[in-house]
């Protein structure tokens, strides 16, 4: 009975969305507002009856209701009940399902916080966001349906993929990318709806800026969350393997980021408008691109995409999105140009420029790097893949240069600098950065990696500290402020010069961080009998203790665990170990991962002979690993510090819209 | 949100254009080089232990790059004389190893070797290539097959 509710809402869905996407042209065409009113109520019904169908999934996962497909696969009667709500997002069909969701509730918010507001552009964003949605419920009704039924019912299902259902982080990445990615319409929209009604002006800049924003936030949590599953899942000592999943993930971040920069120049000079609204195009096309990757098998395989009819599905959306998106965008050129001719070669927007080129340098890399096996299979045939060393070779000597424009960047005048300003401002800094890099070498740090990434967080941070200081100052002797009160006005006063410091706060903590657990983590691996102990780094481990039996949550997984005891900086018991789940051929690894502000103690059981009892264990001590997480948060706050609405900025926009 | 039109300062002369132009080609160029003077050397090919056995006898002793799945408890000793078994879902083979392999390989990661098919069926690997991870690859995807099942059983 639900799941056959769950379908049929589906089909109505797809309907809503399909109707309000015709009246939202119709309205736009002629203005009339009660059209447009029905419009954003059936999306609003659209959103609601989507939100019916996650309902009546996750219902029929928590009852174990194998009469649909999808449960059969990815559910068990054992499953925990966490686990059977988050599974979901554990598969391809309830992954768009929740897809829809979001697309949808994105859709709503944006059309219900403007439906007195941007009255020209709306009806645009409706229709371009209606259309969106109703591809996803289309791919629902007829490429993967959710709610397939199956007979005869089984008395037990498939459960979950063991490595989806090991980990509690499972609830939180998925959730976060997915947002981050759906949100990306949002900006699309508001592009095409500026190219229709030839609106492109700073007022449309200010929004789209803020709703790049939002999303922005969610995918770059998403990004880090996803990093720090895979470190504290698969038990491999890493967190990044420039895997096609991790690229997908990427590529619109890294557009986005560009896009976010760039229209900074556009909203203060009136140049780069056409480049603008390319990255917005090319970050909500990138979304269906990763879509594509991830969700059609190509990457594993070019055979894989035929039998997948969602591959299709999303090709075509693709081509589609991209060929309307750039006829507009060609067709407006003539509305679009420089309004100014571009400043010097060392000034704030050529610093802006060039940044842009590296983000778009990185994205091709990323891009080129993933699909070009995929161009190799399908031109000779034959298997292929590039290694994570390339992707480092190529990307990070782009991501130092994009550091140090991190620290030049918002020193630099907009127009042009003489050199007497840049000997000025950058003398300090560069003697700081340089003066680090001594100390750490007296610390006995050899390598260049880390050495160089102090150095250069060291310069950036010094540059962005005497910005603040400069002026506070300023502000302190004008109004008769204390200093540290002056900083904290200042920053509430400008939201989105000091968040976006903030967030190049966080960077640089990412950057070390990165530089240092790349080059500087040690490991081992050693089989030990019982009572035997190895030594890494300054700790001890000695294994003391052997025990299989079924996990508790769930008593159909058989857990093997080791258990040791840690002496050294982090001592007390630890236990890691190997999970038998009853639908994986292979056993999932546990970590254990015991954090310090310094580095992570890292302990992952490989195998172990049942018989002797011994174990072989990789244990590795990687530094400075929780800045990484650290630094991605710091970002997170940044971005949102930016587009923290501020009371006097809303008073101002209450009067201006009163006054329209 | 604008609430005042900022004072813009005056315009730079006409031939910075290209100096900046300039400067975006170098930065073009270095990046175009990076990504293409190393991805021949980055580009690995394989063949499954499927397609491996699939050509029969007459590979033995032929230099050959081998890519599958290490099976889970199947990695015993260390490199020189390290053995594994790498597997596609649906053949597997042995592997030994003389070389150590790179810092992440592991147990049920996707890998690459290179070396020659013995005549005992075991794949003498003079080179451990760990590609990249295909454990959260979608259950839906194509790649490996995913295991048989049936609702009705």
């Amino acid at each position: 009975m639900i799941p056959t509710l769950g379908h049929l809402v589906v089909i109505i869905g797809l309907a809503a969305t399909l109707y309000a996407a015709g009246v939202f042209i119709l309205g736009g065409r002629s203005g009339d507002a009660a059209a447009l009113a029905s419009a954003r109520r059936a999306m609003y019904a659209a959103f609601g009856l989507v939100a019916f169908a996650c309902v009546a999934m996750v219902l029929s996962l928590l009852t174990h209701d194998f009469s649909v497909l999808y449960v059969a696969r990815n559910n068990a009667t054992t499953t925990p009940p966490f686990y059977s709500v988050i599974s979901l997002w554990a598969a391809l069909e309830g992954s768009i399902l929740f897809w829809t969701l979001l697309a949808s509730g994105w859709a709503s918010l944006v059309l219900y916080r403007y439906r007195a507001r941007l009255p020209a552009l709306m009806p645009w964003v409706g229709a371009t966001l209606a259309l969106g949605t109703a591809f996803f419920f289309a791919v629902m009704a007829w490429a993967g349906d959710p709610f397939v039924r199956v007979t005869p019912i089984g008395l037990e299902g498939n459960g979950p993929n063991a490595l989806l259902q090991n980990h509690p982080f499972m609830g939180l990445h998925p959730p976060l990318l997915y947002l981050g990615y759906t949100g990306m319409a949002i900006p699309f929209a508001f592009g095409m709806a500026a190219l229709i009604t030839r609106r492109t002006d700073e007022e449309w800049l200010a929004v789209v800026r803020r709703w790049t924003l939002v999303p922005w936030i969610f995918l770059t949590a998403g990004i880090v969350a996803g990093a720090w599953w895979s470190y504290a899942v698969l038990g491999w000592g890493g967190y990044w393997a420039w895997d096609p999943v991790e690229n997908a993930a990427l590529l619109p971040w890294l557009t986005a980021t560009a896009f976010i920069h760039s229209s900074m120049v556009a909203e203060r000079r009136g140049t780069l408008r056409t480049w603008t609204h390319a990255l917005v195009i090319a970050t909500f096309v990138l979304t269906l691109v990763g879509t594509f990757l991830t969700r059609s098998g190509i990457v594993n395989s070019v055979h894989a995409f035929t039998t997948s009819g969602i591959g299709a599905w999303f090709a075509s959306a693709i081509l589609v999105t991209l060929s309307v998106a750039v006829g507009l965008l060609i067709w407006r050129l003539p509305d679009l140009r420089d309004r100014r001719p571009a400043g010097g070669v060392v000034s704030r927007e050529s610093a802006f420029l060039f940044n842009n080129v590296l983000f778009l340098g990185i994205t091709f890399a990323v891009l080129f790097g993933t699909l070009y096996p995929v161009l190799v299979e399908a031109t000779t045939g034959a298997k292929a893949s590039v290694g994570a060393p390339w992707f480092n070779r190529v990307n990070a000597p782009i991501f130092v240069a994009l550091l140090f424009l991190a620290g030049v960047g918002p020193a630099l005048p907009w127009g042009g600098a003489s050199w007497a300003t840049v000997r000025e401002r950058f003398a300090v800094p560069i003697l700081s950065g340089v003066g680090v890099v001594v100390a750490a070498w007296a610390m006995g740090v050899r390598d260049p990696a880390p050495l160089g990434m102090l150095g250069l967080a060291t310069f950036v941070l010094v540059v962005m500290g005497d910005e603040v200081v400069r002026g506070a100052r300023s502000r302190a002797r004008s109004r008769g402020e204390p200093t540290p009160l002056a900083v904290l006005r200042l920053a509430t006063r400008n939201r989105r010069r000091y968040g976006g410091y903030l967030a190049h706060v966080g960077i640089c903590v990412m950057a070390v961080a990165i530089a240092v657990s790349a080059t500087l983590s040690s490991d081992r691996t050693a089989t030990l009998g019982l009572g035997e102990s190895l030594s890494i780094g300054s700790y001890t481990l000695t294994y003391d203790k052997f025990v299989t039996e079924p996990l508790a949550s769930d008593p159909r997984v058989i857990e093997t665990r080791a258990e040791l005891t840690v002496s050294g900086p982090q001592a007390g018991p630890i236990a890691t170990s190997l999970r038998d789940y009853p639908n994986s051929s292979t056993a999932i690894a546990t970590p254990v991962v015991r954090t310090a502000l310094d580095e992570d103690l890292y302990v992952t059981l490989l195998g172990y002979n049942p018989t002797t009892r011994a174990a072989t264990f990789r244990v590795f001590v990687n530094p400075l690993v929780m800045w990484i997480w650290t630094g991605g948060a710091i970002v997170a706050l940044g971005a949102l510090f930016a587009i923290w609405p501020d009371r006097r900025r809303v008073a101002v926009e209450a009067a201006l819209a009163a006054g329209t | 949100m604008t609430l005042a039109r900022p004072v813009l300062p005056p315009l730079p002369p006409r031939g910075r254009r290209w100096g900046l132009l300039a400067g975006v080609a170098v930065v073009v160029g270095v990046i175009g080089y990076l990504a293409f003077s190393s991805v021949g050397n980055a580009l690995v090919y394989y063949l499954t232990p499927t397609e491996l056995l699939a050509r029969g006898p007459a590979e033995v002793g032929k230099t050959e790059r081998l890519g599958g799945l290490v099976k889970v408890g199947s990695i015993s000793g260390e490199a020189p004389d390290l053995s594994f078994i790498l597997t596609d879902g649906i053949t597997e083979i042995s592997v030994h190893a003389a070389a150590a392999p790179t810092r992440s390989f592991r147990e049920g990661i996707g890998a690459v070797v290179e070396g020659e098919l013995r005549a005992d069926g075991v794949f003498e690997a003079t080179q451990v290539i760990v590609k990249h991870d295909e454990n959260y690859v979608a259950p839906s995807a194509g790649g490996l097959p995913t295991q048989a099942f049936d609702p009705g059983s």
